[in-house]
C-alpha cells in the first residue's frame, strides 16, 4: 500500500451504555470478546492484515485499560520507526479543551495530525464491531469508480433495517439517498460505519460542517448527507461475513455464543487472517479427571475439574469440583466455587462464585450479568 | 541481581534424543505445551532482575535464533544490556580444542567489558525455579569466590545414574564432583550452575586456556579447588534433569501433578515465551479430556488422557490419545490412537493408524512425518 497512502482512523472513544456494568470501567472498544480478545482486536488486525501502516486510534470514556491493551501496538505490528500506532485521545488548545461532540467532530480536531501525515485517503473505523475485513479491497473498489468516498454496507434482515443507517444506491452501486433509521426502508443496505474518503474532500466537508452550528457533527448524520447533496461521488461497497456491532449485554452474549457454532462464518482459527491481541504469556489450561467440556473455548491458565457445557472461559479461570458452567461467559480469574452453578451467564473479571451459590436458570430467555455493582438481570 | 551477568550455556550432547535433537539443540526442545526448554533458564533470570544474558547457542544456532529473536519475550531487547547470542567461534583455537572454555575465552572481551562484577552460569536442561536473588545473597554474604548450586535427590530407583554427584565437606565445600552410580538412596546432585566472581572466571578460563589442562569449566573449577573460596548453595524446589528422552518424557508427564506445574509455571514470576497468536482451544461435543495439559489454539474432538498438547493439535473424532506429548500443529485423524508416544511438531497420524510405545521407550514421530494406513 505504499504507493496510495492510507491513513485508519479508529475511532474508539464510546461508552456502549447499555453494555451496562462491561462498560462500567473501560470503553467498549475494550471489553473482552471471544475468549482472549478485546472487540477493539478485529479493527486492529484487519488494518495491519490489509497492509495498513499508519493508523490513530481516537480514545475518550475511560482510556486506561484501552490505553494499556494497545501500548505502542506492538501485538499488532504497529511498533514502527516510520508511521505505525498514534493514541490520539481529546486535548486543550489555547481556545480551551473540548470533548469530541461528535464522530465527525473527532476527525476534525485531529486535522493537525492528517494534515502532517498527509495521505491521500482516509479510512474511518469503529472499534465497537466485530467482524473480519480486507480493507485493501474497499480501497480497491475506491479507486476503481474514483469516488470520493466509499461507504461499506451490508445486508441485514428487513426487520431490523429500521435500527441501521440506510444507503440507497442506483444499479452501479452509486449512492442516492441516505436514510437514517428510517421506519419504513426502501431497501436493507446497512452502512457498517466504515467510510473511505479522499482526504482532500474529507478536509473540505470537515470544516464546512465544523461552521454548521446546528451540526451534530456525526458522519452518519451530517457530514455524508451534505457530501451527497452538493455532488460528491458517493459509492457503496457490499460486505459479505460476518459482523456484529454488540449494543445489548443479550447481543454481547449471543455473539460470544456464535463463536461455538460449528456453522460461524468468523473463523478465529483461519492463519491466513489472524486477530492478534495482547497475551498474558499464562501456562497451558489443564483438565483434571473427573472433568466435562464440552462445545466450549478455553484459554490459557484456565484449570478446570468441574463441568463446562457452551462456555467460554477467558484467562486463568478455575472451576473447582462439582461447579457446573453451563451456556456462560466467564472473563479472566474467575473463580467457581465447589458445587457452584451458573447458567446463561456473563461473569466479568475477577469475580468468585461462592461454593453453592446458583447464578442464573437453565432454559431462561434471560441472562444474567454478574460484576462488583451485583447481579443483573436482562 | 544487576550486578551479576547471566550466561546460558547451551552447547551439549545430542546423542540421547533420537530423531528429536537431529535439528535442534536440546534446550530448544518444545516443553510442557507451549515452551521450549530454555525458556524457564531465561525467565528465571529475567523474573529476578538479571539485565544481561550472554546465551552460548551451540552448533545447531538456527531454531535458536528463530525462537529468541533479539530478546523481545524476555523483555531482553533492551538498548542497554539485553540478549547477547554468542554461535560458536570459528578459530584455529577452538579448531583443536572443543568445549565451553575456548568459546568462553574467544568471547572475552564481552566479559571484560560488562559492568556486571558476577557471573552466573546456568545449563537451560536443568529446570529449576531457584530464587536466585537468595542464592546471590548467600554467595556475597559468604565472601565466596564462587558458588555451586546444588539440590538432595532422592533416588530410590538409580534413575538420575550418570548426573552429577557432588560430595561435601560438613562446611558445605566441595570435596569433589563425580558421576552418580546409583550407590545412594539419596545423593546431591549438582545443578550445573552457580556464581563466580567475574575476574576469577575471566582468570579460569585464561589459565585453562594457557595451560591445556582442561577444556571444561567445571573441570577447570575443580583442578583450582585449593586457591579459590568455593561453597555451596542448597535449592530445595523441584528439579528436572533432561538429559534423555526418558528424563524428557517424564519432565512433561510430572507436569500433571499440580505442585509441580504450579511450582515450574509460577514459582519466582511466569514462564516467558515467544507467543504465537493462537485462539482458545475449541473442545466439541464430543470431546472427553481428563488429566491433560492443553495448549492454546486446539480444536479436540476425540479422547485424551494423561497427556501434553501443544499450540494447535487437532484431534480428530473418535482419536485416542493417551499418556503421550503431541508438539505443536501434529493431527491425529479420525479414530486414530497415540499411546506413549511423542509427536513432534507437525506430524501426522492417519486415519485408523494405532501407535503406541512404552512409558520407558515413547514411540517418536518425527517433525513432519506422516503415518498412514496402507
Amino acid at each position: 500500500m505504499r504507493e496510495s497512502k492510507v491513513v485508519a482512523m479508529l475511532l474508539a472513544g464510546g461508552q456502549g451504555s447499555r453494555l451496562k456494568t462491561l462498560t462500567k470501567k473501560i470503553a467498549k472498544p475494550a471489553v473482552p470478546f471471544g475468549g482472549k480478545y478485546r472487540i477493539i482486536d478485529f479493527a486492529l488486525s484487519n488494518a495491519t492484515n490489509s497492509g495498513i501502516d499508519d493508523i490513530g486510534i481516537l480514545t475518550q470514556y475511560k482510556p486506561y485499560i484501552l490505553n494499556s491493551h494497545i501500548g505502542i501496538g506492538t501485538s499488532w505490528d504497529y511498533d514502527r520507526n516510520m508511521g505505525g500506532l498514534r493514541i490520539l485521545p481529546p486535548f486543550t488548545s489555547e481556545s480551551g479543551g473540548r470533548w469530541y461532540t461528535g464522530t465527525a467532530n473527532a476527525i476534525f480536531e485531529n486535522i493537525d495530525f492528517l494534515d502532517e501525515m498527509n495521505p491521500e485517503y482516509v479510512l474511518i473505523l469503529s472499534g465497537d464491531h466485530i467482524y473480519k475485513m480486507d480493507y485493501s479491497k474497499l480501497l480497491e473498489a475506491h479507486k476503481e469508480k474514483e469516488a470520493n468516498v466509499t461507504i461499506a454496507v451490508m445486508e441485514v434482515p428487513w426487520e431490523d433495517a429500521s435500527r441501521f443507517g440506510i444507503v440507497n444506491v442506483d444499479e452501479d452501486n452509486k449512492i442516492v439517498e441516505f436514510e437514517e433509521k428510517p421506519e419504513n426502508p426502501k431497501n436493507n443496505m446497512a452502512s457498517m460505519g466504515i467510510y473511505m474518503f479522499d482526504w482532500k474532500d474529507l478536509r473540505e466537508y470537515l470544516i464546512k460542517d465544523v461552521k454548521n452550528r446546528d451540526s451534530d457533527n456525526d458522519f452518519g448524520k451530517n457530514v455524508l448527507p451534505l457530501m451527497l447533496e452538493e455532488g460528491q461521488k458517493m459509492y457503496a461497497w457490499v460486505f459479505n461475513g460476518y459482523w456484529k456491532d454488540v449494543g445489548t449485554v443479550k447481543s454481547y452474549w449471543d455473539a460470544n455464543m456464535d463463536l461455538l457454532d460449528p456453522m460461524n462464518t468468523l473463523d478465529l482459527y483461519d492463519k491466513g487472517w489472524r486477530i492478534y491481541t495482547r497475551t498474558r504469556n499464562l501456562p497451558p489450561q489443564y483438565l483434571a479427571r473427573g472433568s466435562v467440556v464440552k462445545n466450549s473455548l478455553v484459554n490459557e491458565g484456565c484449570y478446570i475439574k468441574g463441568t463446562l457445557k457452551n462456555s467460554i472461559l477467558f484467562s486463568d479461570v478455575v472451576i473447582e469440583e462439582d461447579a457446573i458452567v453451563i451456556d456462560s461467559v466467564i472473563h479472566s480469574n474467575c473463580l467457581i466455587k465447589k458445587g457452584a452453578k451458573v447458567y446463561r451467564a456473563v461473569i466479568s473479571e475477577g469475580m468468585t462464585i461462592e461454593e453453592g451459590q446458583i447464578i442464573g436458570e437453565e432454559n431462561s430467555e434471560n441472562i444474567c450479568l454478574v460484576s462488583e455493582e451485583g447481579i443483573s438481570v436482562e | 541481581m544487576e550486578k551479576c551477568l547471566g550466561v546460558i550455556s547451551g552447547a551439549n550432547i545430542e546423542n540421547n534424543f533420537g530423531a528429536l535433537c537431529v535439528h535442534r539443540p536440546v534446550y530448544m526442545l518444545p516443553f510442557a505445551g507451549r515452551y521450549r526448554l530454555i525458556d524457564f533458564s531465561l525467565s528465571n533470570m529475567v523474573n529476578q532482575g538479571i539485565k544481561t544474558i550472554a546465551v552460548f547457542t551451540g552448533e545447531k544456532v538456527r531454531s535458536t535464533m528463530d525462537h529468541l529473536e533479539d530478546g523481545k519475550a524476555w523483555d531482553l531487547n533492551r538498548r542497554f544490556n539485553g540478549l547477547f547470542l554468542f554461535p560458536p567461534v570459528s578459530h584455529d583455537l577452538s579448531g583443536r580444542r572443543r568445549g565451553e572454555i575456548p568459546q568462553y575465552y574467544l568471547t572475552k572481551e564481552f566479559f571484560e567489558q560488562a559492568k556486571e562484577q558476577y557471573v552466573f552460569i546456568n545449563h537451560p536442561n536443568i529446570l529449576a525455579k531457584v530464587d536466585l536473588n537468595l542464592a546471590f545473597k548467600h554467595f556475597r554474604d559468604t565472601d565466596a569466590d564462587i558458588t555451586l548450586i546444588y539440590k538432595k535427590q532422592q533416588d530410590p530407583f538409580g534413575e538420575y545414574i550418570n548426573t552429577h554427584k557432588m560430595n561435601l565437606a560438613e562446611d558445605g565445600s566441595v570435596i569433589n564432583i563425580g558421576t552418580n552410580l546409583g550407590t545412594e538412596r539419596e545423593f546431591n546432585m549438582y545443578l550445573k550452575m552457580g556464581f563466580l566472581k567475574k575476574e576469577i572466571f575471566i582468570k579460569l578460563v585464561k589459565e585453562a586456556i594457557e595451560r591445556g589442562e582442561s577444556d571444561n569449566l567445571l573441570e577447570t573449577i575443580l583442578i583450582n579447588r585449593d586457591k579459590y573460596k568455593i561453597n555451596t548453595y542448597e535449592f530445595e524446589g523441584h528439579t528436572e534433569n533432561i538429559r534423555n528422552l526418558k528424563s524428557f518424557y517424564d519432565a512433561n508427564m510430572n507436569l500433571l501433578k499440580k505442585d509441580i506445574s504450579r511450582e515450574l509455571f509460577y514459582r519466582n514470576g511466569i514462564i516467558l515465551t515467544k507467543t504465537k497468536d493462537e485462539p482458545s482451544t475449541l473442545y466439541t461435543e464430543s470431546s472427553i479430556v481428563q488429566n491433560s495439559l492443553v495448549a492454546n489454539g486446539c480444536v479436540i474432538e476425540g479422547t485424551v488422557e494423561n497427556s501434553i498438547i501443544f499450540r494447535g493439535v487437532k484431534i480428530k473424532k473418535g482419536a485416542i490419545v493417551k499418556n503421550s506429548i503431541i508438539m505443536q500443529k501434529s493431527e491425529i485423524q479420525e479414530n486414530a490412537a497415540v499411546i506413549n508416544s511423542i509427536m513432534d511438531k507437525s506430524g501426522i497420524v492417519g486415519e485408523d493408524v494405532r501407535i503406541a510405545g512404552s512409558m520407558l521407550m515413547p514411540f517418536i514421530v518425527e517433525k513432519k512425518q506422516e503415518i498412514r494406513k496402507d
